[in-house]
């Protein structure tokens, strides 16, 4: 067993998930998309830290070089009408290295209200986005616990519904995968409440 | 669709060259075959950021249009009757749709619709999916479809 299987087989036990050798997540979101059929390797899955229930696990694929990502699946359905899609990525991250293409689907525009978090994230959504509800959904609690508290290397991503929280290491330990299932939780919860209320 | 940095470095790439090669013939001795095939090469060059450059005003403009109908327009919805990729763009399915419209003030129909869409989006595009759209009032064949 691998020093990384080793981590997650325990990050499981320590936390009551199912432990996966691998499972196709799908391509839900444009980080799982990268990676084909969005392979998660290995992976756990169950009531994760925070408190909500999802998938832990590896997402690696090569576009010219090998990237890795740690990433937390949760669904938030209850989101696709109010935000079918809306991308908060650590500024600087890069998930491809053979970009050639010039033009690109219309799916988003900048969303720039907030110094802060723009200082940290490149956040965007679809170009027909309600920016009523986002400015209540980055609310100043939001946007400062998003400026301090998930790890350095956190995004997410939602699609229609799919939340996928991420982090960039190569070989995270235990704390990390408990930080990264957290914030994941954190943002789930936030946007599960915006919808209800 | 929307330029983005790759584009624009492809427009500045082939437009800056593509001049710089056409011109400098020119400007240096070298023999009248040598001059002829640089012209053309940066010909060819200028051309292909000229119509990069036009696509991308182009989408620009359509993009605007569409804001405004999504702004402005009147709001409705469309259940997905038929969907299929017919090729992609860019790594991007080219969905074809047959879209059953209910828009509040203007009589039901069906219409066809195509769309360049992102993989993570096309992959929900399945009959029975209902979707926001946005129509025109002053053109109820322009609609924006809310994806």
């Amino acid at each position: 067993m691998g020093e990384l299987d080793a981590t997650y087989s325990a990050f499981a036990a320590a936390n009551g998930l199912e432990t996966l050798p691998a499972l196709a997540a799908g391509p839900l979101t444009p980080l799982l998309v990268e990676a084909g059929s969005g392979q998660l390797a290995p992976a756990a899955r169950g009531k994760l830290p925070g408190g909500v229930e999802g998938t832990v696990g590896q997402l690696a694929y090569r576009r010219n070089k090998t990237f890795r990502f740690n990433v937390a699946l949760v669904e938030v359905a209850v989101s696709t009408a109010f935000a079918p899609r809306l991308f908060c990525i650590r500024r600087g991250r890069h998930t491809r290295d053979d970009e050639f293409y010039g033009f690109e689907a219309r799916d988003s525009k900048l969303w720039t209200e907030s110094t802060a978090l723009n200082e940290r994230y490149k956040v965007s959504t679809s170009p027909f986005q309600d920016p009523n509800w986002l400015r209540q959904l980055f609310s100043p609690a939001l946007v400062d616990w998003l400026a301090r508290v998930p790890p350095a290397d956190f995004s997410f991503e939602l699609a229609y519904g799919a939340l996928l929280g991420s982090v960039e290491r190569d070989d995270p330990d235990a704390a990390a995968l408990t930080a990264l299932c957290e914030a994941t939780a954190h943002v789930a919860e936030r946007i599960r409440s915006e919808c209800e209320e | 669709m929307q330029i983005n940095r790759t584009g624009i470095g492809l427009i500045a790439f082939f437009g800056l060259f593509g001049l710089a090669i056409a011109i400098a013939p020119f400007l240096v001795s070298m023999p009248i075959e040598a001059k002829g095939t640089l012209v053309l090469l940066g010909g060819i060059w200028a051309l292909v950021a000229l119509g990069l450059g036009l696509f991308a005003r182009r989408q620009q403009h359509k993009a605007a249009h569409q804001d405004w109908v999504f702004q402005n327009g009147i709001r409705g919805s469309a259940t997905v009757v038929k969907a299929k990729s017919s090729g992609t763009i860019n790594e991007m399915p080219l969905m074809r749709m047959v879209l059953d419209l209910d828009v509040p003030g203007l009589a039901d129909r069906q219409v066809k619709r195509r769309e360049v869409m992102s993989v993570f989006a096309a992959r929900r595009i399945e009959p029975g999916l209902t979707l926001p759209v946005c129509v025109n009032p002053e053109d109820q064949n322009d609609f924006v479809l809310v994806w």
